[in-house]
């Protein structure tokens, strides 16, 4: 075999070895150590990789990581044990060790608990290692995400530009980040008394809004100007989409200025109800008042991953349904299906317009939104459009995926899975519905995965203008020329050639859907999610 | 289809649908059905010989009730009667709902209530009648009394070679009354030792050969508890049988009894004569106790599932109150067991002995799984159909006892749901193999709803000597006529085979599910939303089509390379490759 070959880490042609120990014992079998591999630990500035000694080369399916990588960004907790002087310690960026560990735990995003042994290792490589695995997944600035260095030194390649970071032209998933987007949208759902509105260019109105939105066809720039400042954060209301009985979903953000909210309430709510074929009401949905925040829904996974991965199996295997139950997830799940439900009601049977009411309008409005689209219009059960969905209410309605991935691991308490169960959410309606969408639970799946690997544009940042100055600022420190392009082309995670093989990709296709033509998931009668699902998710 | 029973056709729709020698023995108007979904529904009810049919027209949608008789195992009235002359009826049915309907007394004192014609034909044994399925005479095109030949089948194994012999010993049912005539037994032992063994081992059940490896010759084995008691009782021939088990492997040296019960349950036997092999006496086998409990848990844990998900549902307790029924725990058990078989026969190439008290409840729950994960073809159909009839109805699973057809004692201590545990088990598997099992989960429901319907013969009596006596073959129809006559409905799309594949199930809790679409298929709100049986035919289809395709291509590129051999050596002409749904 070629074995000196295999010796080396597979590197991204932007990645660089920062340290690296060799005859590492890497722990497979939780009791006996019969099948752990021998191999060398490197730590890269993208991802911690394992290159097992006598291993055969396997087809790895994964174009940017191996068998044993785990992205830096996917690591949540690094620590060192020393089980001689019963020393254990958890390390962050720019620390010191005391001892020399015998094993590195890493605990990752992705419910996974890595075991390295260091008992043959140099014990000062070993350290050396831990303390840059620990050093690396704690980057003190955006800017030092792999993304960066993976995106700017393809600028210098042509490499990436044959390969495709095009950010979404050759893709048919829409991005919404050009007024085109929008205007297909309206035209789709015919939402003809609603306009796409520029006031946003150059982010000088809302600092967390898209440059590109959609309002109400009689509310003239000005107004919304002047209305911007009584909202949260600026955040004038936006269009998510329109029912075909001419009903219009809107996301707003509370209104801070207490002495004008009766004010604008009325105003925005007169506007939508004039753009509103049968003149219907407007109904408000409070989400914070409904939903569990964000920090229950943390609390919650932090829990489900407790019996999933760190109790001892015949533990939690007796008590499994009932830990699940308290751990409160499940119940989260159907909280934010049963309400979308309701906000499907009220557009589909009472006719009526529904304002999505959130303090920021950030996080919970974004689940709700899509899974109310998801449950009424079939056109977003595809691929694309699925993809164009997380897009407009997830990426461009700027849900702080820098914040809520916790990426720098600076703020713990902005940390939450809000996107991932907003997946396990689709998870339900795909279970429920088999034939109805496109993809696949393993597109689900990857899909997850893909936040912790910061490559991304996606996932990367908490909203479109902090990805626009970040790269800009990134481009004049590395004295790279943009161009003709605004900022660096970042790919999104949607072009999948970035991680898989075409080949791979078909895994996605679900063979029982049956296409846009299908009945309408609602068809006439509301029907309640409101009934346990026996199927669990982790 | 002219064949095609409607046995479940919508009884919303039409007129109440007839099998052939199915008559109306009663009907009556202005019956209330207390739906406890939708609330009080008021129609017409009919009973016939077969089934209980109910009707009412003057809602939008038509509702209706349409189950067979079979399903019942208890109708009572429920107090007196009001003042306005309304007695209540619920109806207990053995496929996991009650129902309960309100019925205006009549009148006329002399004339029968409806629902005293209903007690008549819901319980025929006990009115000294016969059921349906002995009168049912409907005609389909194959005959599935010829499904399962137990000759065929031990020759598919490779059976009788040169240790195992086809024994004639119970031709007559002479040696066990509930064992099937023909046994595989090692040619070491003679029909006389045989006949010693089977005064050793419970119910006669001697240890005989259901399955063998067709590469290590490793044998799975089945078996009654043998007849210990208090004082240690040993049996030489017993002994020497298991030996030549062992014997007859050459692969190993060693041998595992499994013995499905606790280990506490197992020397309780002991009180009653009964027991576990000693180590001294088998000197070369490992006994391992499997923990699976007996029919009279299993029978209150289901009780305990239906008070759970029937009629309502609390959804905020959902999850413990499931564990609360230790069902799933149960179902765990049983695939735990047969897959430590599985490993021992596929991974161990080791012999292994199967057997609980009596051998015909948690033992053919484990061999017929263990068989299930071993062999491919008992993942099709067909093979399927002969796993039932070999594992189950030929040695003697209690069907007539354990769901009680006919009968209205209802609280007979005998009835357990030790089948539908199986078939559970079963689901489970084809949820973790969903390309694995050539059957769809329409097929699986259909078998449990004719375990209860009595229209068809395959599920009466309790052994095979049973059913030869009563001539069942012969004066009913094998519900695999019925099955097989009309097989596009069972098929699953997503099937590919793996022929030599052995499936190890995972078999912790977290990766097993409740049956909802079995266990809760009354409740509307938890049917499936999307019914995809519709999807699965057009797939079928679109898979038959590409199939074709892929044929006519490659005899038209044979053609082609036939015709210019000598311009291109390397032309594509490559063996058949099956169209593969996608997973």
């Amino acid at each position: 075999m070629a074995f000196c070959l295999l010796y080396k880490p597979v590197l991204q042609f932007c990645e660089i070895v920062v340290n690296e120990a060799n005859f590492v014992r890497k722990c497979i079998g939780a009791e006996s150590c019969q099948d752990d591999l021998w191999g060398k630990l490197v730590c890269t500035n993208f991802k911690v990789s394992f290159i097992a000694h006598n291993s055969l080369p396997r087809q790895c399916t994964h174009r940017l990581l191996g068998e044993h990588d785990i992205p830096l960004a996917c690591v949540e907790q690094v620590v060192t044990v020393n089980d001689v002087k019963g020393k254990q310690k958890i390390l962050g960026s720019n620390q010191k060790l005391k001892f020399n560990p015998t094993e590195l735990i890493l605990y990752c995003k992705d419910f996974r608990i890595i075991r390295f042994r260091f008992d043959e290792a140099g014990p000062e490589s070993a350290k050396k290692v831990c303390l840059a695995i620990a050093h690396y997944s704690h980057p003190a600035d955006p800017q030092l995400l792999f993304g960066f260095e993976y995106v700017g030194k393809a600028y210098n390649k042509i490499y990436m530009r044959v390969n495709g970071v095009d950010p979404g032209g050759g893709l048919q998933t829409p991005l919404f980040d050009c007024s085109s987007d929008w205007d297909r949208e309206i035209k789709r759902t015919g939402a003809s008394e609603w306009r796409v509105c520029t006031i946003n260019q150059g982010y000088f109105i809302s600092p967390s809004l898209p440059e590109f939105f959609v309002v109400p066809v009689s509310l003239a720039d000005q107004d919304l100007k002047q209305y911007a400042c009584c909202f949260y954060s600026q955040r004038i209301p936006l269009w998510c989409w329109n029912h075909s009985s001419g009903s219009a979903l809107v996301r707003m953000s509370n209104i801070s200025d207490p002495q004008q909210q009766r004010k604008v309430e009325q105003r925005i709510s007169s506007a939508i109800t004039k753009s509103h074929p049968l003149r219907s009401d407007v109904f408000k949905s409070d989400l914070d008042k409904n939903l569990p925040n964000i920090q229950d829904i943390q609390a919650a996974l932090l829990k489900l991953r407790q019996i999933c991965v760190i109790d001892s199996f015949e533990e939690s295997e007796e008590k499994w349904l009932s830990s699940l139950e308290s751990s409160r997830w499940m119940e989260y799940v159907r909280t934010f299906l049963r309400h979308a439900v309701e906000v499907v009601y009220m557009l589909e049977s009472r006719h009526v317009s529904v304002i999505l009411l959130e303090k920021e309008d950030r996080d919970l409005s974004c689940v709700i939104s899509c899974l109310v689209q998801l449950m009424c219009d079939p056109h977003c059960r595809s691929l694309h459009s699925f993809q164009g969905l997380i897009q407009k209410e997830w990426v461009m309605a700027g849900h702080r995926f820098l914040d809520r991935c916790n990426h720098l691991k600076r703020n713990d308490k902005e940390e939450s899975p809000v996107f991932l169960l907003f997946l396990d959410c689709v998870w339900q309606l795909w279970n429920q519905y088999p034939a109805a969408f496109e993809f696949t639970e393993v597109y689900l799946t990857v899909l997850g995965d893909s936040m912790w690997v910061p490559v991304f544009s996606t996932f990367l940042f908490n909203c479109p203008r902090q990805r626009a100055e970040h790269s800009r600022d990134f481009a004049s420190s590395k004295s790279i020329h943009l161009g003709q392009d605004q900022a660096l082309c970042f790919p999104p995670v949607w072009d999948w050639s970035q991680q898989f093989s075409l080949k791979d990709q078909t895994l996605f296709n679900n063979p029982l859907y049956v296409g846009k033509i299908a009945t309408c998931v609602q068809n006439g009668t509301v029907k309640t999610f409101t009934h346990r699902r026996s199927k669990v998710s982790c | 289809m002219f064949f095609c029973v409607q046995v479940y056709k919508d009884p919303s729709k039409g007129e109440l649908p007839l099998l052939p020698e199915e008559h109306v023995q009663d009907s009556a108007k202005d019956v209330t059905y207390i739906c406890p979904f939708i609330g009080p529904v008021r129609g017409s009810l009919s009973v016939t010989n077969y089934r209980l049919f109910f009707r009412c027209t003057d809602r939008e949608p038509v509702f209706g009730l349409d189950l067979p008789l079979g399903v019942l195992s208890r109708v009572e009235k429920i107090g007196a009667a009001t003042s306005r002359g309304d007695v209540s009826y619920g109806l207990a049915c053995k496929d996991m709902r009650n129902l309960r309907f309100v019925h205006k007394e009549p009148e006329d004192s002399l004339k029968k209530s409806v629902f005293e014609v209903l007690m008549k034909f819901a319980f025929p044994v006990s009115n000294n009648m016969s059921l349906f399925a002995f009168e049912y005479k409907q005609v389909f095109p194959e005959n599935g009394w010829k499904v399962y030949d137990p000759l065929a089948e031990y020759k598919r194994q490779g059976l009788p070679n040169e240790s195992w012999r086809i024994s004639k010993v119970n031709d007559h049912y002479e040696l066990c009354d509930s064992y099937p005539a023909a046994l595989v037994v090692p040619v070491t032992i003679t029909d006389e030792e045989l006949r010693r063994v089977s005064s050793f081992r419970a119910k006669g059940r001697i240890p005989v050969l259901s399955w063998i490896h067709p590469e290590s010759q490793a044998a799975v084995v089945r078996a009654s508890q043998p007849m210990v008691g208090q004082n240690g009782r040993r049996c030489k021939e017993d002994e020497k049988l298991l030996q030549a088990i062992m014997d007859a492997n050459a692969q190993s040296h060693k041998m595992f009894i499994f013995d499905a019960r606790p280990s506490v349950n197992a020397a309780a036997n002991k009180m009653k004569g009964g027991g576990y092999e000693s180590e001294d006496a088998y000197q070369n086998a490992e006994l391992v106790f499997l923990d699976i409990h007996n029919i009279h848990v299993m029978r209150e844990s289901l009780r305990k599932l239906k008070e759970v998900v029937y009629p309502n549902i609390e959804d905020s307790h959902w999850l413990s109150n499931l564990e609360s029924t230790h069902w799933l725990e149960h179902i765990k058990l049983i695939l735990a067991g047969a897959l430590r078989i599985a490993d021992k026969v596929e991974s161990g190439k080791t012999s292994v002995v199967v057997h609980c008290s009596d051998g015909w409840d948690r033992t053919p729950q484990l061999t017929s799984l263990a068989l299930i994960m071993l062999d491919s073809h008992y993942r099709t159909i067909r093979g399927f159909q002969i796993l039932l009839e070999k594992e189950w109805l030929s040695f003697g699973h209690r069907f007539q006892q354990r769901v009680g057809h006919g009968d209205k004692n209802h609280t007979d201590a005998d009835r357990s749901p030790i089948f539908l545990q199986f078939i559970d088990c079963v689901w489970q598997m084809t949820r973790q193999f969903p390309a694995a099992f050539e059957f769809n989960e329409y097929f699986l429901i259909t078998i449990l709803d004719h375990l209860y319907s009595c229209l068809f013969g395959t599920f009466l009596c309790n052994s095979e000597q049973q059913r030869l006596k009563e001539e069942v073959p012969k004066h009913t129809v094998s519900l695999w006529s019925f099955v097989n006559s009309q097989l596009e409905e069972f098929v699953n799309p997503l099937y590919v085979g793996y022929p030599s594949h052995v499936l190890f199930p995972t078999v912790g809790i977290r990766h097993l599910q409740l049956w909802v679409t079995y266990y809760i298929r009354w409740n509307p709100r938890m049917r499936p939303q999307e019914p995809v049986h519709q999807r699965y035919k057009e797939l079928l289809a679109k898979r038959a089509e590409l199939q074709k395709r892929v044929e006519e291509l490659q005899r038209e590129a044979a053609n082609r390379t036939a015709s210019s051999s000598s311009e291109r050596a390397g032309s594509p002409t490559r063996s058949i490759t099956p169209v593969q749904t996608f997973v």
